[in-house]
């Protein structure tokens, strides 16, 4: 509900042109929440991740973004996205060894506001799934308020959550065993094979294959809707 | 726009298979950037026979898929499908529906590609195109097709060598090469690029002062170690990069010796000093090159030395020179029936020089050769023209009817004679028959009149084991003596066959007793019963039934040419227009067979009959799979054309 407010009044600044036109799109598709009977089948579903140059929310940027879509359980190559954020102070910091992009590639990639519009321009209202997504939807938020006063408003999917919840049940504290549910441990878990590790788009694609194996074990629970699926 | 990094790892994921491992990166990532993947647990069903066609062929990037076809209410398995095999091609080409069912055996990643992007790719690369015409036909389980298809396929990854020509030469030696360009080991590596460039040679030895050999540099150091290597090394002496110490030897080396040496040491270059060491003046160098294309290294060389040889031990050395014959042309990939004519000769030659020492031989025992004539007769897979390997020898002695009176010493003359034979073909690396059928046995030693006897009845009283165990028999060829027996014997066959059409249904039943499996999973064998076996019989599973066929088949169009199996199949193509194709199909199937028992049998010293599958990489297995319904093909066309009450399993 909240939302909707949010959305209707950052679309009368569309109005008076104040907004570019992608993010104006974006709001309008998201006035409306997917329905909760939407069968799972029907529901786009878009995996994505992305490298900061830190971990802290408030000062550390996002330097790229990976993602690619996944729809009745068909991870689609064609429908992915990729994108090199340039970020002109990126200092000599651990992170960006540990992507492993050269502060070069940093330096070739696209401004903010043209990375995170073409984010919105392909996510529109789908599904948004990543691997402790809360982290990675506070960063992009941080980037669309600074720049456009908006944040994301799709419903979110956090592949740790769900497969702590399909494995252990809705109540289980995931803060005991925090380790079990890294990427690497679940890929191992359910038999994906890990490669391309720390750059956005690597782990987006072993993101959407551990989603698409819990996609599966989902359906054995009895979860075959967005509302059973999102818990709403 | 897609992202990169995940068209590249799918990309690198599809390179591991065929068609795509031999296509230009560039279109395995067009292709790549079209994929949608799938997951599927086991059980769920991808499509059903009568399904609508999807716009997408699949193919099995971890998992496994079971095709299957549904026949009165029962599942018939088809094909198992695992990592790296592609199914539902349909799409790509057309029709309607799928014929077959497609269901996930276990848990499986699908990479569906979309059938226009196929199209495009078929278009645009001959391999891709004969590779899917290939699947296609599998598919639509028309299988005349997809093994010539393959074949191509095969020789364009394997390109094929021109056949050698059997040229006399005298020498054996292989001579090194004398004008030998040398340089000092601290000479700049950019200096001794220049020479190389310069006198256009693929490698330059390293030599000090008083013409020691220090080291070489080849091609592949200049690549691996300078290319390689950052900053700037050109300026470095080329000692910093030379593989050394280089292996060195004395000269008059035979052909035979290089190859051993090469074999054994794993090296491309020998040098030759003045005493075989390092520590005198070179002489000249011998690469790889100059040994395989050495005019030492001749079949007729090989041939005129066992002519020559006066002992019956040089015939066992020279055999095994034949052998190492064989592996060069194994290795680069000679056509198999140029090869087996070559063995075929020589085999041939070092029996004729037994049978010549064992008559000199038993003369000096004081046993003369009474004045009637005889044929010696190979068998089996030797009499097919078909021994690569030293397998078993099978063997058999014809002579003339002998007057009245003479029978008993003209008998006990060429049992002897057998003996002695075979026991020199054992001396020469030819095991002895276990089942006895060799010259040597009483039973096998007779006269054309006990000869045409006991065809007689084993064509006119088949019975079905007496009749398995007699089919090397009809295999039999003349070797040395007089063909003419052979000849009449043959005719005496055809006689006998013209009175009794039912010894070919009976001929033919025998043909049919191993059905072919499917093909493989992994390591195991997939049969029709849905078992699976993790050994592979190349002999009795595949080679046989194509044997068995094409002798059938001859006799029944009663041929009297003394022909392998392969030329057998080539001469039926021309007999029986109605089955040229899968008669073509067949003889490229039983040369691969031939081929791949011969690797293995050099591979693990053995007869080759018994395959591990896991050491097959893709493309023999698919291989495999084509000549396994190539024979299920075969085998059905002999029911049919026999008219055999053949029920499958």
């Amino acid at each position: 509900m909240i939302d909707r407010i949010i959305i209707e009044a950052r679309l009368f600044r569309c109005k008076k042109n104040a907004l570019p036109e992608s993010i104006c799109r974006y709001l309008h598709l998201n006035r409306k929440k997917i329905p909760a009977k939407t069968p799972l089948a029907d529901i786009r579903f878009v995996v994505f991740d992305t490298e900061t140059t830190g971990f802290d929310i408030k000062h550390d940027k996002i330097i790229s973004i990976g993602a690619v879509s996944l729809k009745a359980q068909r991870i689609d190559v064609s429908d992915s996205f990729e994108v090199l954020v340039r970020q002109d102070n990126v200092g000599a910091r651990d992170a960006v060894s540990v992507h492993g992009l050269l502060r070069k590639d940093i330096a070739t990639g696209v401004d903010e506001r043209t990375a995170v519009t073409g984010f919105l321009d392909y996510i529109g209202n789908s599904v948004l799934v990543a691997q402790h997504a809360g982290f990675d939807i506070a960063m992009v938020n941080n980037l669309l308020g600074r720049h456009f006063g908006v944040r994301l408003f799709n419903d979110v999917i956090d592949t740790a959550s769900l497969a702590k919840r399909l494995e252990k049940g809705p109540y289980y504290n995931l803060a005991h065993k925090a380790g079990e549910y890294k990427l690497d441990a679940l890929c191992e878990r359910y038999n994906i094979r890990l490669h391309d590790r720390h750059t956005s788009a690597g782990d987006a694609y072993l993101t959407a294959q551990l989603y698409q194996r819990l996609l599966a074990k989902s359906r054995l629970s009895g979860i075959e809707n967005a509302g059973t699926l999102l818990m709403k | 726009m897609a992202s990169n990094t995940i068209v590249e790892r799918v990309a690198a994921d599809l390179s591991n298979y065929p068609p795509f491992d031999v296509l230009e990166p560039a279109a395995v990532q067009d292709i790549a950037s079209s994929i949608a993947i799938h997951y599927h647990e086991e059980g769920e069903m991808i499509f059903r026979k009568g399904d609508t066609l999807r716009e997408a062929a699949f193919m099995v990037m971890k998992g496994a898929v079971r095709l299957f076809d549904s026949i009165d209410g029962q599942e018939v398995l088809v094909d198992l499908c695992d990592e790296g095999d592609i199914f539902g091609v349909r799409a790509i080409f057309g029709g309607s529906i799928y014929m077959l069912s497609a269901q996930v055996a276990e848990e499986s990643l699908i990479y569906e590609m979309p059938a226009e992007k196929v199209r495009a790719l078929i278009a645009a690369s001959n391999a891709v195109s004969m590779f899917f015409a290939g699947e296609f036909a599998k598919s639509m389980q028309v299988m005349e097709r997809s093994l010539t298809n393959a074949f191509d396929q095969h020789k364009l990854r394997y390109s094929e060598q021109s056949c050698r020509s059997f040229l006399e030469h005298e020498t054996l030696e292989v001579k090194p090469v004398t004008s030998v360009i040398t340089c000092a080991p601290d000479i700049s590596i950019l200096d001794a690029a220049k020479i190389m460039s310069d006198c256009n040679i693929g490698s330059i030895l390293v030599v000090s002062r008083n013409n020691h050999p220090l080291g070489i540099i080849t091609d592949t150091d200049l690549r691996k170690k300078v290319v390689a290597q950052p900053g700037a090394v050109n300026e470095r002496p080329v000692r910093d990069i030379m593989s050394s110490p280089i292996y060195t030897i004395t000269g008059n080396k035979t052909v035979a010796d290089m190859v051993m040496l090469m074999v054994k040491t794993k090296l491309r270059h020998f040098c030759v000093t003045e005493d075989g060491t390092p520590d005198s003046a070179l002489v000249g160098i011998i690469s790889e090159h100059d040994i395989i294309t050495s005019e030492g290294n001749n079949p007729a060389v090989i041939m005129k030395e066992i002519m020559a040889s006066e002992q019956v031990g040089q015939l066992k050395v020279e055999r095994d020179k034949a052998e190492n014959l064989l592996r060069i042309y194994i290795r680069q990939d000679v056509a198999v029936h140029f090869i087996s004519n070559i063995i075929t000769e020589i085999n041939d030659a070092v029996i004729v020089k037994a049978i010549r020492f064992s008559i000199a031989a038993l003369e000096l025992e004081g046993m003369r050769m009474p004045g009637i004539p005889f044929c010696w007769l190979s068998l089996g897979s030797e009499g097919r023209k078909e021994q690569l390997l030293r397998t078993d020898q099978d063997n058999a002695l014809l002579y003339a009817d002998p007057p009245s009176g003479r029978e008993k010493e003209t008998h006990a003359y060429f049992v002897a004679l057998g003996r002695k034979v075979t026991g020199m073909l054992e001396q020469s690396g030819f095991v002895l028959c276990p089942a006895e059928v060799m010259a040597s046995n009483d039973e096998w030693c007779q006269p054309i009149s006990v000869w045409i006897g006991y065809f007689s009845r084993w064509i006119l009283t088949p019975e079905p084991k007496a009749l398995m165990n007699a089919t090397i028999f009809f295999d039999f060829r003349p070797v040395y003596g007089d063909t003419t027996l052979a000849a009449e014997l043959k005719k005496g066959i055809f006689e006998e066959m013209s009175r009794g059409r039912g010894f070919l249904e009976f001929f033919a039943k025998n043909a049919l007793q191993n059905p072919p499996p499917l093909g493989f999973f992994r390591n195991f064998l997939v049969e029709k019963s849905r078992d699976h076996a993790n050994e592979f019989d190349i002999k009795s599973r595949a080679m046989m039934p194509l044997s068995d066929a094409a002798r059938l088949l001859i006799y029944e169009q009663k041929i009297p040419d003394y022909l392998s199996t392969v030329e057998r199949f080539q001469k039926l193509a021309d007999l029986l227009p109605a089955e040229k194709d899968l008669c073509l199909e067949a003889a490229a199937a039983y040369e691969f067979l031939m081929r791949l028992r011969v690797v293995n049998g050099l591979e693990q010293g053995g007869s080759g009959r018994y395959i591990k599958p896991e050491s097959l990489n893709k493309i023999d297995r698919q291989m495999l799979r084509n000549v396994f319904s190539t024979i299920g093909q075969v085998q059905k066309t002999l029911n049919m054309r026999f008219q055999l009450d053949y029920i499958r399993d």
